[in-house]
This record gives structure tokens, sequence and C-alpha cells, in this order.
């Protein structure tokens, strides 16, 4: 029963995102995956989405750096699990190119160690997109 | 003369225990839990969760992460699946894996339900609400 239930959300999972992302208006942010997060209240009655906003942008730039600093000491591990966690906040909040090049460089690191760089510096300007889109949507709630 | 021995049922504890080394994650599972009249009790990575769940089994439901520093959330169902005083925790496995092997993997390892992202925060209550009553049912039974 309890397998079905979980069977049943995980088949769930792909539908309303495949429709959000069917509506994507901004190629670097879904805004209607990040404006379903609108209906969960925050304690002190604050938007919560901005909340979600807040603390990607202030754990994932020391992520990226951990990244960095993986892929220069050749620490596979480490890369493939940092980028596993960019991957699963920027999918949540509608960030699909941040996810995407997280998902390349996970699968990258197990196989060809040879284009990590690349993707490290991809992960670095979709971020700095991600980042702006984020700020700007920030900016659009609190006016 | 004869003596009485009353025994009181512990209440279930509205405590669950949430393991994910995702900040972003944390907070939103914490924030849905308190909609649901419950405690989040977090840890930030797997040793943090072992290390809690040592001492502590107080805990209504428990949701984790599969690819954490450290532990990862396969380890932590297999320690809680082998102590008995942890084994009746209802488990939730999150993870932004693809592979469906560790769906497969987790339901073996005793996990209860499994939750991949990105969800939307109505999954995620549904799914939370489903794991919370999740024990009420097997204690009734």
């Amino acid at each position: 029963m309890l397998v079905e239930q979980a069977a049943r959300l995980s088949d769930e999972t792909s539908g309303p995102l495949t429709t959000a992302t069917a509506s994507i208006t901004n190629d670097v942010l879904d805004v209607e995956t990040l404006k379903a997060f609108e209906k969960v209240k925050s304690e002190d009655g604050s938007d919560f989405v901005i909340e979600l906003i807040d603390l990607y942008l202030e754990g994932t730039p020391q992520r990226i750096q951990a990244i960095r600093e993986a892929a220069f000491e050749k620490e596979w591990v480490l890369l493939k699990r940092t980028a596993h966690t960019i991957k699963g906040s920027s999918s949540t909040l509608g960030l699909h190119r941040v996810a995407q090049v997280c998902q390349e460089l996970e699968v990258t690191s197990l196989s060809s160690n040879d284009a990590i760089d690349g993707l490290v510096q991809a992960l670095e300007s979709r971020f700095a997109e991600a980042r702006e889109a984020l700020i700007a949507e920030r900016k659009r709630r609190l006016a | 003369m004869s003596e009485f021995h009353i025994t009181f049922k512990e209440p279930t504890p509205n405590r669950v225990l949430i393991a994910d080394d995702d900040p972003v994650m944390t907070h939103l599972l914490t924030t849905i839990l308190k909609q649901q009249q419950c405690q989040a009790v977090v840890a930030n990575d797997g040793r943090e969760a072992y290390r809690i769940l040592q001492s502590d089994s107080r805990f209504r439901a428990a949701i984790l992460d599969m690819s954490m520093p450290f532990l990862e959330g396969l380890d932590i169902i297999h320690y809680m699946r082998s102590e008995r005083r942890l084994m009746r925790i209802p488990i939730m496995m999150i993870t932004a894996e693809q592979n469906i092997k560790l769906m497969t993997d987790s339901f073996s390892a005793g996990a209860t339900a499994f939750l991949p992202k990105p969800f939307t925060p109505e999954q995620l209550e549904s799914a939370v609400r489903m794991l919370i009553g999740s024990q009420k049912s097997r204690r009734a039974n």
C-alpha cells in the first residue's frame, strides 16, 4: 500500500513539473516552479520564496568553490556529491540550466576527468545567470 | 493483596528527524513539518544523523537525503532497521538521483516512502502526511 502510494508520488513528480517546464517564461529561471512555493507559509509571515532564494544564494557560491577545489585536487567523489547537492536545490527552485550542468558534472566525474574544467566554468557562468534572475525576482517580490 | 500494574502507552512524539546537507531542503522540510504540527530535528550530514539516533529514538518519522557527507542515507536506513528501538520509525528517502535502482534499494533496505527531487510543495506535503500517518496505522494494527 505504502509502496503503491510512493510509486504514485513518483509518477506525479513528472506530471506537474512537466507542465511547469512547458510554460517556462525565462530560460534561466522557471518562475512557475518557484511560484509554487508561495503556498508554503513561513513562520514569521514573510515571503517564503524570498527565504528560499536567500538560502540558495548564500550557500551555492561556497559549494561551487568546493567543486573548483575538488577538481584541482582530483577529489572526484567530493566533486560528484557537491554537484549532486547543487542539482537538487537548483531543480527544486526551477533553475534547470544550473541543474543540467551539475548533472553533467556528476556523470563526467565518473568517466572522463578531462572535461571537468570546462564544466566547472559552465557551472560558474550558469550560476551567475541564475543569481541575476533570482535577484531580479527577489526585487520584484519586495516591490 | 493483589497488585495492579498500569502501563501508560507512550504518546507518539511529534518530532521528525531530517538529514540533509542542503540548507534549502532542510528549511523547506522544517517549514512543511511545522505546518503539520511536527517539530523538525535537523542533521546536516549522515554522521550527525547517526549520532542523534544513537541516543534518541523518539521520532515519529525520519526524512533522509540519499547523498550526504560521511554517511549516506542508505547507511542510516540500514542502521535504523538493525536497531530494535528505531526499526518501527517510518523513513522517507529523498534524492536528486535519477537512477530507479536507488528507489528499489531504498525499499529493500526498509524505506517506507521515496520522493525524487525536484518536487512541488504539494507533493512534499502529501508525502509527509502519508509518512506521519503510516506510524499511526502501524500502531493501530
